[in-house]
């Protein structure tokens, strides 16, 4: 409901108070239609962090009604601060991996100054669970000469 | 469907269905096809199916509604969840079996009412005040499958007894909620195929 005041001067105070009915249905379909894009979002971000597991803030939740545009908006608004967040963590993940990949390029490139180190596949973002990791050539014989390898771990333990 | 809702959500609807169910027992050729389905997932699949037509059209109208799909899974969410948890779609009685297979199938929740007692046409409306079900009040203004005469059950809750199909039950009334942007067809589809698994046709 709008309300207009008109000081007419001395004296006299004009108020029109008129009843404007506001069609809220536009906005509401397009927040409707913001919400449904945001949740595609979120959904192929949580896909990406796959095999991790994003932890999403908990948006309030009390059953199934028609929301009023004002919860229409604080949902979006929460839908795009967990967007925000996954994106950053999904960029921070990135960020560890493209480390992970240039240590593991180092250790290729010099294995006897990376001595003992280990990077697991899940570090790089690639399937299985196999271990790089520098280990002297032929055990203590190659330990005392300085002949150190990398080498791939097989992948997980048989289960027991 | 009240005016209101109607106008607000395009294309939310219940279908429904009526079918018999002779014999309790778990059918060995829907088991057969639970078990085909069951390996249809596996973690990763699971995560993406919120990307598909169907089930991301229920996470959106989840969330539309103020439901926080994160917490409260869809229904085909819950139930490749639970398929991932107990390590395959464990048969249970024959109307179980008959909604898992369509919800899985399709992706659309079925629910199964005693033909006795509720009252077709279903409807889904906002709950009145003072509105009760199975003894418990509504909030006013939930979302409700209701027949003629009172509310059933709110959306995408379980019915409880005596509404509710028991694994016994012989007459029963399919119904399926229906969300904007799922198309007739998946609803047609979802009812078919629980009816003729649950009657065994």
């Amino acid at each position: 409901m709008a309300a207009l005041l008109i000081d007419q001067g001395v004296g006299s105070n004009l108020a029109f108070q008129p009843r404007l009915e506001i069609d809220e249905s536009a906005a509401r379909r397009t927040l409707r239609a913001q919400i449904a894009q945001l949740d595609l979002l979120l959904s192929a971000a949580v896909c990406e962090a796959f095999p991790d597991r994003l932890e999403l803030p908990v948006i309030p939740a009390r059953g199934p009604r028609v929301q009023s545009l004002g919860d229409l908006e604080l949902l979006r608004d929460s839908l795009i601060g967990s967007l925000r967040q996954a994106r950053e963590a999904l960029a921070a993940r990135e960020l560890e991996r493209s480390a992970a990949r240039a240590l593991l390029e180092q250790m290729l490139a010099d294995p006897a100054k990376h001595r003992r180190l280990r990077i697991a596949q899940s570090e790089l973002g690639v399937g299985g669970c196999g271990v790089w990791s520098v280990m002297p050539r032929l055990g203590p014989m190659g330990r005392l000469l300085g002949w150190w390898r990398v080498k791939l771990s097989s992948g997980c333990p048989l289960a027991t | 469907m009240s005016g209101e809702l109607a106008a607000e959500f395009p294309g939310l609807r219940a279908g429904w269905i009526s079918c018999q169910c002779s014999d309790p027992r778990c059918d060995p050729g829907v088991g057969e096809r639970l078990a085909l389905l069951a390996s249809r997932f596996n973690g990763r699949q699971a995560l993406e199916l919120r990307q598909q037509q169907v089930p991301a059209a229920y996470r959106s109208f989840f969330r539309q509604v103020g439901l926080d799909p994160e917490q409260q899974p869809t229904p085909i969410e819950q139930a490749v969840l639970g398929r991932l948890l107990s390590g395959g779609n464990l048969p249970q009685d024959r109307i179980s079996d008959g909604l898992l297979l369509a919800l899985l199938e399709t992706s659309v929740p079925v629910v199964a009412f005693e033909a006795g007692a509720v009252a077709p046409p279903i409807t889904i409306r906002g709950a009145e005040h003072g509105e009760l079900v199975t003894d418990a009040e509504l909030e006013p203004g939930a979302l409700i499958l209701a027949d003629g005469q009172r509310p059933l059950c709110q959306l995408f809750s379980a019915p409880e007894p005596p509404l509710a199909a028991a694994a016994e039950s012989e007459s029963l009334l399919l119904v399926a909620v229906v969300v904007p942007g799922v198309s007739e067809i998946a609803s047609d589809e979802a009812l078919t195929i629980a009816a003729a698994a649950i009657s065994g046709g």
